[in-house]
């Protein structure tokens, strides 16, 4: 029997005893004739008087009927199942009433309980169950502005090859392959299916050859946030779970002490002030009680920068979570090594160099420090650098 | 020797470190815990062999090791208080006001007790073997405080 959005035309007659409602039904005396076209349709007639209803297939011509239904089973399935509105159905003429078509809209859902298609085990659902659904799981909201032809070769069982167009802000599906594709993509149905419902793992299926991808790898990644996830239908909703998030936060106090709380008030006034060892000349950014090689006190403060040269960085594109929060920054980053005009070679400050700037870095570039709008005191001041091109050192 | 320091760029930050933390219920906490709040009921696991029934749920019964998630029973919202202790200090992470009782309370239908908070009895006259039930709280938050307290019947 074929099958229609995942069900069939006899399961909704089938079912019509069992979703019948007498107690509404007790003043109706009507026989409702059905005619559904096509691979899995066929003929029934409804006969509903004094509360009680008989279904029977009917073969030849439906006679006695007072109002007749004639559509394709497609259709027939899609209107019940209110996947398709039965207004458009109408004004399409896909859908047609022989006699009065709104006395049977207002009748029809008052004395028979909505039908819901059977529930699926997720492996008994196919490929072509789950591209029969792409239309309507589309989110033209997400696709702006995209244009491309996805072409699906899904072999074996429940499989075949479709294209899925989708260009401004809409989404058709379409039998066989069109040509040219953006992306094409080949494997079992089964493969396809198992994606879709969970039970396989798109990554895992790729990297093991399972599926192959011709064209715009990028594109076949994309695809899935222009979707709403496919749900199995009559899947039962998941158990609802328990958990609280809670955030203790812990109160903290850090003290400068008075060489870092210089470094801190320089920063305020937009200067770097480094130290300088009355022994070995050398700067230290930032400053600090001792000189960590001559193990002298340091007393002299020196202004350095507020330019600088970058001496070698690294650009960080697979970013960790923060531990605590779970967010990751934003990729590529740089950090930057840089040299402040004026302290001595080799005493470079790690900082965070401008995302737009990273495809120009080249180590011995000159770069300018970014400051925060206003500037308190704080380790938050000082952003990070920017290059510096207007003096063409690079 | 003395040493002259400069104390007038001193300053000190003030910080805070957020711990975000996430606690889960578990499959059998959960259903406990809703039955709670939907249904102002409380569920214990039994365990058939020993017919000895468990409350809060746990997955196993401790004697026998057969498993009892699913065999759940209903239990009375009243219980005997078998014992107690009054909790005499605050701190911001405690639920009441000290002093408070924190009793176990061994539910109707359970063998196991429950640890709940009672009210309604001064903590000088409370005593072991009273009958108390189970006061729901209005306001639900997904917690064990789904009932707010225990109080003599």
């Amino acid at each position: 029997m074929t099958e229609y959005f995942g069900t069939t035309v006899a399961d909704i007659f089938a079912t019509m005893p069992k979703r019948f409602k007498p107690e509404e039904a007790k003043e109706v005396d009507i026989a409702i004739g059905y005619e559904a076209t096509g691979e899995g349709g066929g003929k029934w007639k409804a006969t509903i008087k004094h509360g009680t209803l008989k279904v029977e297939t009917v073969e030849g011509e439906l006679t006695g009927c007072k109002t007749t239904i004639h559509t394709d089973a497609e259709t027939f399935v899609g209107v019940t199942l209110g996947k398709i509105a039965a207004l458009d159905a109408l004004s399409s003429q896909k859908l047609r009433v022989a006699g009065d078509p709104k006395f049977l809209m207002l009748l029809l859902p008052k004395i028979f309980t909505p039908y819901a298609a059977p529930a699926k085990k997720p492996d008994a659902v196919t490929a072509r169950d789950i591209i029969a659904t792409i239309a309507e799981r589309f989110r033209p909201e997400k696709a702006e502005g995209v244009a491309m032809t996805i072409g699906y070769d899904l072999a074996g069982e429940g499989g075949g090859k479709w294209t899925i167009v989708i260009r401004e802000g809409k989404c058709a599906v379409r039998e066989g392959l069109a040509d040219p594709l953006t992306v094409k993509m080949t494997m079992e149905a089964k493969t396809y299916a198992g994606m879709m419902v969970g039970t396989i793992e798109a990554v895992t299926a790729f990297t093991s050859g399972q599926v192959k991808i011709e064209g715009d790898m990028a594109a076949a990644g994309a695809t899935a946030k222009y979707f709403l996830k496919y749900v199995v239908p009559g899947a039962t909703e998941a158990e609802e779970l328990i958990s609280l998030r809670v955030i203790n936060s812990i109160e903290q106090r850090f003290a400068t002490g008075p060489v870092m709380g210089r470094w801190f008030a320089g920063i305020r006034e937009k200067k770097f002030l480094a130290n300088r060892c009355p022994k070995c000349g050398r700067t230290q950014i930032p400053p600090r009680e001792i000189c960590a090689w001559c193990r002298v006190r340091v007393h002299e403060f020196v202004e350095v920068g507020p330019k600088g040269v970058v001496t070698h960085f690294d650009i960080v594109y697979f970013a960790s979570p923060d531990p605590l929060t779970g967010a990751v920054r934003d990729t590529p980053y740089a950090t930057a090594y840089v040299v402040f005009d004026g302290a001595t070679e080799r005493e470079a400050i790690t900082l965070d160099l401008k995302q737009e700037d990273i495809p120009r870095l080249k180590e011995g570039a000159r770069v300018r420090p970014v400051w925060a709008e206003v500037t308190t005191g704080s380790y938050r001041d000082l952003i990070g650098v920017e290059l510096d091109e207007e003096e063409g050192s690079i | 020797m003395t040493m002259q320091e400069d104390h007038k760029d001193c300053f000190v930050l003030e910080g805070k470190m957020a711990l975000p933390n996430q606690n889960f219920a578990g499959r059998l906490g959960s259903r406990f815990l809703i039955a709670i709040r939907d249904r102002k009921k409380i569920m214990g696991l039994k365990c058939n062999p020993c017919g000895k029934t468990f409350v809060p749920p746990r997955e196993y019964c401790e004697k026998c090791w057969t498993k009892i998630a699913d065999n759940w029973v209903e239990l009375g919202t009243e219980g005997e208080l078998v014992n107690f202790t009054v909790v005499r200090y605050g701190d911001r992470h405690l639920p009441k006001k000290p002093p408070y009782i924190l009793g176990q309370i061994r539910l109707d239908g359970a063998d196991t007790p429950l640890v709940h908070i009672v009210e309604g009895i001064d903590p000088r006259d409370v005593e072991s073997g009273i009958r108390v039930k189970a006061v729901f709280a209005e306001k639900t938050t997904n917690t064990i405080m789904d009932i707010d307290h225990f109080e003599p019947v």
